[in-house]
């Protein structure tokens, strides 16, 4: 690995190390504050230990990643998709959204139709797909697809939608 | 006997049949597209598996991992990509008889060398798992949980580069089980006060976090990059070696089935390993080992059918301890739990139905892969074709879906949101995923066997070193945690030293 790798190495392991390290320690008081000892090992004990546990590591990932050692334990680039951190974070937000959404259309529009918006919109916004036999194929095979496979063959419970009640 | 012919009536079964088919082509599909896992068709599958009986349930999830393992070996020659990391070295001399004209033939060999190597390990597993079982049925509280340890101590395997890091995955993995009520004493722990999270953060739904959404943000982002995929092989079938060529290899399969289902039946080991063990062993002993790298299609024989003895190792610590070797017996033991399967040496006395049943079903699941590669080759040929970003957004309502359908709850499907990204972060700092799944399959159990041992013990801790089980096990967890912990520091001194002489011969030219 090069010297910007281990640079970046070491700036993810100080991030992530102190994001850990907070929430451990908010983990560990939460558990403290609310949570009865009980008697013997009750069942504070293990959320506790591993809260302390989790801190401890996280401690010692902080500190690996602001000493800079270049041990061999050092992260690698791990041969993802090249793009910048705004991106990639956009990118993460947009399919969380697109995931919640579908959530909460499902027991809405039911989830042929739910799942028909959902994929046209994803593949037209986020993917910036163009092509209309493209997006309404998609849209169309991957709903009829997915409903007779689990609703039909599998006998799986489909959402049927509260805004549409005979879709 | 009686029981096995009854096993077989079952397994038999159209609806089994079915599931089993279903499971072993959704396996094959995942395995031979590069970077669909088969782990992650695992985990899109365990949801739609609740409407199903038990048996059709199972093969359908065990369908889906053995095919898994053997579609990997697709792209790998094909394309020269690995479908599954468990067919990287399938790659070294896969590809290059593909680029020789002979890719027909490497594909077909590959299937049968899978096939092999996946029935042998089922006939070693069927006569060692029962003896492993009727050991472990004396253990109590103290000894199960010195197992589960044990168990545990795979993360050093799973771990990769740092163990610091496996560790933290691990540690959340466990931390996040202990979210909801108390199974011992009904106490509410990290609820806010909420009904929701009283039940805590449902495995599966973690699972479909952990393996997939990751997958759809990544293949999301390279569409937007603009990453092409390799070249494919145009007219490639199966086609069947000869009786002359599997005599050849004969003694090699036999020696890489044992040496798989060996690496197999150790938690944390698994494909990969046992794939490129297989290749250094096939290489060593050849002939003429100069061949190798170049088109040698015992390097496709060695590593193909290793991998595939993989499956049957791995169900021996699985079905007679309860213990996942990898994320993808992980998800099978999850699977096996929501049928009310507990894996365990009480398994073979409960249910020993079932397990013949799985055993016929692995049987069949070996005979669909067969069936299904050398038919539909063409098929996958054309599906290595699809775009990346269009086979993600199938996976992305499968996750959905899936989630939804673990409890018809809109807040599992949000869950599943949340813990996606949350996991493409840790993912992004190099903590690996693998650990976090085995802390949450091995966690609620660790927690009551201890907590039921301290009870037995009034709080002596003793007891936990008090029967020779509970040493064995305990040491060997050690043992393995302070070998890897050796191995970084020495890695770690070494890498010192060689800074400090690249500094002391750069300073004179200073």
């Amino acid at each position: 690995m090069n010297g910007s790798g281990h640079r970046r190495a070491r700036r993810w392991e100080v991030i992530a190390g102190a994001a850990l390290l907070l929430f451990a320690l908010g983990w560990t008081a939460t558990i403290w504050l609310t949570v009865p000892a009980g008697y013997g090992v009750g069942p504070r004990a293990f959320p506790l230990w591993l809260g302390v546990a989790l801190a401890v590591l996280s401690a010692l990932l902080l500190a690996r990643g602001l000493l800079g050692s270049d041990e061999d334990e050092s992260e690698e680039e791990d041969g993802g998709p090249a793009a910048t951190t705004p991106r990639r974070l956009g990118m993460v937000l947009a399919v969380c959204g697109i995931i919640s959404a579908y959530g909460l259309l499902m027991p809405r529009l039911g989830f042929v139709l739910a799942t028909m918006v959902t994929v046209a919109a994803t593949l037209a916004l986020v993917l910036g797909e163009r092509r209309p036999l493209v997006v309404g194929g998609m849209a169309l095979g991957l709903a009829l697809g997915a409903w007779f496979a689990f609703g039909r063959i599998l006998g799986a419970y489909m959402p049927h939608g509260s805004w549409l009640p005979d879709f | 006997m009686d029981l096995f012919f009854s096993a077989a009536q079952v397994a038999l079964a159209p609806a089994s049949l079915i599931a089993i088919v279903l499971g072993t082509l959704l396996g094959v599909i995942f395995g031979a597209i590069p970077g669909l896992t088969f782990t992650v068709a695992m985990a899109l599958v365990v949801p739609v598996s609740f409407t199903l009986d038990t048996i059709p349930a199972i093969g359908l999830l065990l369908g889906t991992y053995i095919g898994g393992m053997t579609g990997g070996s697709v792209s790998a020659i094909l394309v020269g990509i690995p479908g599954t990391p468990s067919a990287a070295a399938t790659v070294l001399d896969g590809h290059p008889l593909a680029r020789k004209g002979k890719a027909s033939l490497a594909l077909g060999t590959a299937v049968v060398a899978s096939a092999f190597g996946g029935i042998l390990s089922l006939v070693i597993m069927v006569v060692s798992v029962d003896l492993v079982a009727q050991l472990a049925i004396r253990f109590g509280p103290a000894e199960t949980f010195a197992l589960l340890i044990f168990g545990l101590s795979t993360i050093c395997g799973l771990a990769q580069r740092s163990l610091i890091k496996g560790l933290i995955a691990g540690v959340l993995g466990v931390l996040v089980t202990t979210i909801g009520i108390d199974d011992m004493e009904g106490v509410e722990r990290m609820t806010f006060g909420t009904v929701v999270m009283q039940q805590g953060v449902n495995l599966l739904v973690a699972m479909i976090a952990l393996f997939a959404v990751p997958h759809v943000i990544d293949a999301f982002l390279r569409h937007h990059a603009e990453e092409r995929a390799a070249p494919v092989v145009d007219a490639a079938r199966a086609e069947l070696p000869g009786i002359g060529d599997l005599l050849r290899h004969f003694w090699l399969m036999l020696r890489c089935a044992f040496l798989g289902t060996g690496i197999g039946a150790i938690p944390g080991a698994g494909g990969p390993i046992a794939g490129f063990l297989a290749y250094a062993h096939a290489r060593r002993w050849s002939r003429d080992p100069a061949r190798f790298g170049k088109g040698e299609m015992a390097g496709v024989v060695a590593p193909e059918t290793a991998n595939n003895a993989v499956t049957g190792g791995a169900m021996i610590p699985l079905l007679s301890l309860g213990i996942p070797g990898d994320p993808a017996t992980a998800i099978l033991l999850s699977g096996l739990l929501i049928h009310g399967l507990i894996p365990g040496p009480m398994l073979f006395v409960q249910n020993p139905g079932e397990i013949y049943e799985i055993y016929v079903a692995i049987v069949v699941a070996y005979v669909a892969v067969v069936a299904i590669q050398l038919l539909g080759i063409r098929f996958f040929v054309r599906l290595l074709r699809v775009p990346a970003h269009l086979l993600a957004m199938g996976i992305l309502v499968m996750c959905a879906y899936g989630a939804f359908s673990v409890r018809n709850s809109v807040f599992d499907v949000i869950s599943v949101a949340v813990l996606g990204g949350l996991s493409y972060g840790i993912a992004r700092a190099g903590i690996p995923l693998p650990p976090v799944i085995l802390g949450l399959v091995l966690g609620p159990a660790i927690e009551r066997e201890f907590r039921t041992a301290m009870i037995m013990s009034d709080g002596d801790l003793s007891i936990l070193v008090a029967t020779i089980p509970c040493v064995l096990f305990l040491g060997l967890a050690a043992m393995i945690f302070g070998a890897r912990m050796f191995g970084a520091a020495r890695a770690t001194l070494f890498t010192l030293r060689t800074e400090e002489k690249t500094r002391a011969s750069a300073t004179p030219s200073e």
